[in-house]
């Protein structure tokens, strides 16, 4: 008997993939993921369950555990990216995974004004005043050496997290994060909402992946409603989606470069970003591409140009392209530079579970538009180089740019004047999942709908388990490429706090 | 958080003017801290540091410590977590300073309104010099928000972006 087996054969619920187990039929689920390789996708607790959703062949199926005394056995033994899911579990839920391998607190730093917040009944929260603690694991508190701190605010542009460092001499011995600095509670906040304003939500978890979270977010809340968006519908989806990759790449490979010195090429990438935004910003209505989906349909200001956008992104895009890349190739150092930080072996990725360009640029051929129905016959696969460094990544966010410039021209012809229209959806109970590929990854939303309201909502995003790729990947690194590291994977603390 | 009482007044713009004439070559400084957003205001303020924005020209440029700062730039929601950090990054930068909320949810949470986490934003707890309003902004209301400080419009003539979202 396989895991997935083992999953089915737990007590069906109203939810045809998602199956109860008992507490033991649970702890020998952990023991056989030992040996197992069911992509696990994500671990929450809605109060009185927990949930662990695997994605076999691209299909969600979900095992539900009842918590027992506010405790349930940790799947981290078996999926250590599940260890960064039941620190959050424990700091909203109060829930204990036993077992686990990690039991620092991950977003509460004993500052909230109610804790565990999401439980039954919350106390008091932390009375702590003035700056959060660094809590180290055993490892880190026992390490010798110098320490440099990085962060909450240091200054740049990017979301807040804390990292300590221990060198031995100028290089990276030991490393570690903390987080929270960004928690919102968009979880909490999407409980008993109304299904738009967690539309808008999604939209804010993390800019630069909004389309992203938009389109799983109604994907989700579609299939629970037994809806289908029309073809039109969901082309202009994916043609948000390829603007926002494309938008996304070129802003992080600025960042790449300018982290890495490289100024001429930082401002070439952000320059031509910048063309692009502005032609998509008036017809989309948002430069970001901020609540542009609502489920049933699209949100854009002017859905009928969509087209003629597409095909003008396409044009511009393709002019500057190859001055762009001839520029980032030839730029000099910056390919030494980048081609010594980060290298990553495609199993230490499949391990935790990062995907996304990261997976792709280390050899593991993963990508979500594969299984997106709306991509069939504009999507295509492509391979580059796979050596699993910054330099691959960048020259992979490069490839797929080309990619994302060639799926818009191909659909400007099918979108035509076309404006979509929205599919009224009738709300009813019932639960579902939708998966997207964004730009770092996959970017799943499960959403429980009750009384015409979200219920409960989770997301999965490749932010999770990019944390512990850059823990795990700052060892040997000077200290001051760092921030570079963190760019080069896609570390956004915005998105992981949630 | 009751400590910081922004002063940009003219006693600022008086001591500032003491120290260094403002101008390109004697840019106004800003240190950056993101309170708790989605990311976006700081994604914007990042395209308003690139071209085709001059804000170097404009007389604006940004510092890593905000012990040679002249001004605090908050963008995001102010969370329980980072409000002592802002405070302490407030404390570290020298008189005269000055404190400028970008975005909804700095100036009063946005759709991140107070809860557990999340205080809220910088209104009614500080006293902001200049609140830069949108989600995000764009850059070009930034800095035209910036400039309006300094008493000039800002460079370019730029056709405006929409930004609301
Ligand atoms: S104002 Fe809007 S764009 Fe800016 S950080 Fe807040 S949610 Fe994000």
């Amino acid at each position: 008997m396989d895991v997935a087996a083992l999953i089915y054969a737990g007590e069906q619920t109203s939810t045809p993939w998602r199956f109860r187990l008992d507490e033991l039929a649970w702890r020998d689920m952990v023991d056989m993921l030992k040996g197992d390789d069911l992509p696990f996708v994500g671990l929450w607790c809605d109060g009185a369950d927990v949930h662990a959703l695997f994605l076999p062949d691209g299909h969600p199926l979900a095992a539900t555990l009842a918590l027992e005394g506010g405790r349930y056995p940790a799947l981290s033994p078996a999926r250590v990216a599940a260890s960064l899911y039941e620190r959050a579990i424990y700091d909203l839920f109060g829930a204990e995974a036993m077992w686990a391998v990690d039991v620092r607190p991950l977003l509460d730093h004993d500052v909230w004004s109610a804790a565990p917040p999401l439980c039954a009944a919350p106390g008091r929260g932390g009375q702590r005043k003035g700056l959060v603690a660094f809590q180290p694991s055993d490892a880190m508190a026992a390490a010798k050496g110098r320490v440099e701190e990085r962060g909450p605010a240091t200054g740049d542009l990017a979301p807040p997290f804390y990292t300590r460092l221990v060198l031995s001499g100028t290089l990276v011995a030991n490393a570690e994060t903390q987080t929270g600095y960004a928690h919102r509670g968009i979880a909490a906040r999407s409980r008993h909402a109304r299904v738009e304003d967690v539309c808008r939500l999604s939209s804010r978890v993390a800019a630069g992946s909004s389309v992203a979270h938009q389109v799983a977010f109604c994907q989700a809340v579609e299939n629970a409603c037994n809806a289908q968006v029309g073809a039109e519908v969901a082309l202009l989806r994916v043609a948000l989606l390829e603007m926002e990759r494309l938008f996304q790449h070129l802003y992080i490979l600025a960042g790449m470069a300018r982290l890495a010195g490289a100024q001429l090429v930082a401002s070439h990438c952000m320059a031509l970003r910048e063309k692009l935004v502005a032609e998509a910003a008036p017809i989309t209505g948002s430069r970001l591409l901020m609540d542009v989906c609502i489920p049933g349909g699209l949100s854009v200001r002017d859905a009928t140009q969509m087209g003629d956008l597409c095909g003008r992104v396409y044009e511009l895009g393709q002019k500057a392209y190859p001055l762009l890349v001839l520029l980032w190739r030839e730029y000099p150092g910056l390919s030494a530079l980048l081609g010594r930080v980060g290298r990553i072996q495609a199993d230490d990725l499949e391990r935790v579970g990062l995907d996304g360009p990261v997976a792709r640029a280390a050899g593991w051929d993963c990508d979500g538009r594969r299984i997106m129905p709306a991509y069939d016959g504009l999507w295509r696969y492509t391979s580059g180089r796979q050596n699993g460094t910054a330099e691959d990544r960048a020259l992979l966010l490069l490839d797929e740019m080309e990619e994302s410039l060639r799926m818009l021209d191909l659909a400007s012809a099918r979108i035509g004047l076309n404006a979509g229209g929205t599919v009224p959806l009738s709300m009813q109970d019932g639960e579902g999942t939708g998966l997207v590929e964004g730009p770092w990854g996959g970017v799943l939303y499960w959403v429980r709908l009750a009384h015409g309201r979200v219920a409960e909502a989770f997301c999965r995003k490749p932010e999770t388990s990019a944390l512990l790729v850059f823990e795990q990947a700052l060892p040997n690194h000077a200290a001051e490429d760092a921030a570079l590291l963190a760019c080069s994977l896609g570390m956004n603390a915005a998105a992981l706090d949630g | 958080m009751g400590l910081i009482r922004a002063v940009m007044n003219t006693v600022f713009w008086k001591e500032r003017q003491k120290r260094k004439p403002l101008g390109p070559r004697w840019p106004l400084l800003l240190f950056h801290v993101d309170t708790g957003g989605c990311g976006g205001c700081g994604m914007e303020l990042q395209a308003m540091t690139c071209l085709p924005y001059d804000m170097q020209g404009a007389g604006f440029g940004f510092v890593n410590s905000p012990r040679s700062a002249d001004v605090l730039l908050v963008t995001g929601a102010l969370t329980r977590t980072m409000a002592p950090v802002l405070q302490a990054a407030w404390e570290a930068m020298p008189n005269p300073k000055g404190i400028i909320s970008i975005g909804n949810c700095a100036l009063d949470g946005g759709v991140f309104s107070e809860n557990y986490a999340v205080m809220g934003g910088l209104e009614r707890r500080v006293s902001v010099d200049l609140a830069i309003t949108g989600c995000p902004p764009s850059p070009q209301e930034i800095l035209n928000g910036l400039c309006s400080l300094l008493g000039s419009a800002a460079q370019g003539g730029k056709k405006e972006t929409p930004s609301g979202g």
